[in-house]
């Protein structure tokens, strides 16, 4: 636990560039989607109940998020749950800031219409909040933490996963080319896709050396790491593109066979993005 | 577990048994889903979508007379761009004719729209059919 700060030693400058960056980290992650025609639609129509899900869903992955990286390095569960309302705020506030200034928010509109699109784009905006703080400033200012950062849990691992998949997933998951990439799609495609996601998302970790990249303990064959990671995390990337199709209603009324291949389509570039979170995050 | 130590992380020899657990259900779960695909790809297509219209209801509202429909496409290709007519006939005379536009009907599916007629189609008969797609 740090020391309990007085409001005298309390660093205002540290604190206004922490929501900067919270705000800056919205703008980076979400942007896409701000800009995406299907989204604002989706705020009109999107079914109230799957809405409601994703707002209540989003609340725990922020504060799981925040106790892991965060506005400041947090301490405590209470620290996590005051960092993660306030991502959601300033998600919230960059979101209604941006739709407004690009005219999708107009004066006159009717509410629900407002909050539904202004609640749709905060989720991806609260989480970019989140990661903004971390992945934008960590380097500089956080130099004065000791040691090296904690040993990841398995289960940690899977949610960094789960967690960048929705950022790459939810970039494109609205748009219509996901559904008509899968009508243009064989099966024979989908399975190749599928395929080459998995093999991807292996390469990126371990073959390719990046920065962050993971290595095996000496003697641990190579098929371990592809079995106790790759393959649980294409499968988290696989999820969480079904919840992320689900929610924007591209499953509705589908056949079963169609809406796997969507959902192999958009696994894609959300394995990609699941493996990218062990690198980054 | 995975020991964070910057640059390069570390996957520990001797995991818990729960990581094997993972991965093996894992694999038998995307096995399973290529699998399945790939049953799916052995079958027949059609070459064309087979689409048909069922009447809903109509309601009768300020603008016009409503009229719901649901089309369904039974055929395993997705037609694009289909357009629905609908007209109200009195005998071999269209009285009036309209048109919507479906962005999809995907292959096994259903979607569902509506026609606003400006006169009343009771006592004529109402002919809706699709007339037209493209192949996505």
């Amino acid at each position: 636990m740090p020391s309990p700060r007085t409001v005298a030693d309390f660093d205002h400058r540290r604190f206004v560039v922490g929501l900067s960056r919270g705000i800056a980290g919205a703008l980076l992650f979400a942007l896409p989607m701000f800009l995406t025609m299907e989204m604002w639609e989706l705020g009109f129509y999107i079914d109230r109940a799957r809405l409601c899900l994703l707002l209540t869903v989003n609340v725990p992955l922020l504060i799981v998020l925040a106790r892991r990286i965060g506005f400041e390095r947090t301490s405590s569960w209470r620290e996590a749950v005051r960092d993660a309302a306030i991502a959601y705020f300033l998600g919230i506030l960059a979101s209604t800031a941006i739709l407004v200034a690009i005219g999708v928010l107009r004066l006159g509109q009717a509410a629900t219409e407002i909050v539904g699109t202004v609640a749709l784009q905060a989720v991806p905006a609260s989480i970019g909040a989140l990661l903004g703080r971390s992945q934008l400033g960590q380097h500089q200012d956080d130099k004065d933490e000791e040691g090296s950062p904690p040993d990841t849990s398995y289960a940690g691992e899977l949610f960094m996963m789960a967690v960048g998949a929705l950022f790459l997933g939810l970039n494109v998951a609205p748009t219509e080319e996901m559904i008509l990439l899968s009508y243009k799609m064989t099966p024979w495609h989908a399975i190749a896709v599928i395929l080459a996601s998995i093999a991807l998302m292996h390469g990126f970790v371990y073959a390719l050396s990046f920065s962050g990249g993971h290595g095996l303990e000496e003697g641990t064959p190579g098929w371990h790491a592809f079995v106790r990671f790759t393959v649980p995390g294409y499968l988290v990337a696989f999820l969480v593109s079904v919840y992320c199709l689900w929610t924007f209603h591209r499953f509705d009324d589908v056949d079963l066979v169609e809406a796997a291949i969507t959902a192999g389509v958009l696994g894609f570039p959300s394995g990609i993005g699941a493996a990218s979170a062990r690198l980054i995050l | 577990m995975t020991t964070l130590s910057n640059p390069k992380s570390t996957e520990k020899s001797n995991p818990h048994w729960i990581e094997w657990l993972t991965g093996l259900v894992s694999i038998v779960f995307i096995l399973a889903l290529i699998g399945w695909i790939g049953w799916d790809a052995l079958g027949p297509r059609d070459p064309a979508p087979e689409l048909s219209i069922r009447i809903l209801g109509t309601i009768g509202e300020g603008a016009g007379y409503h009229v719901r429909f649901e089309i369904a496409n039974a055929a395993k290709a997705t037609a694009a761009g289909v357009v629905v007519r609908g007209q109200i006939l009195d005998g071999d005379r269209a009285l009036e004719t309209i048109e919507t536009t479906f962005d999809y009907v995907p292959m096994n599916s259903t979607a569902s729209g509506g026609l606003i007629f400006r006169s009343d189609p009771t006592g004529h008969s109402l002919r809706i059919s699709a007339v037209g797609y493209s192949d996505p």
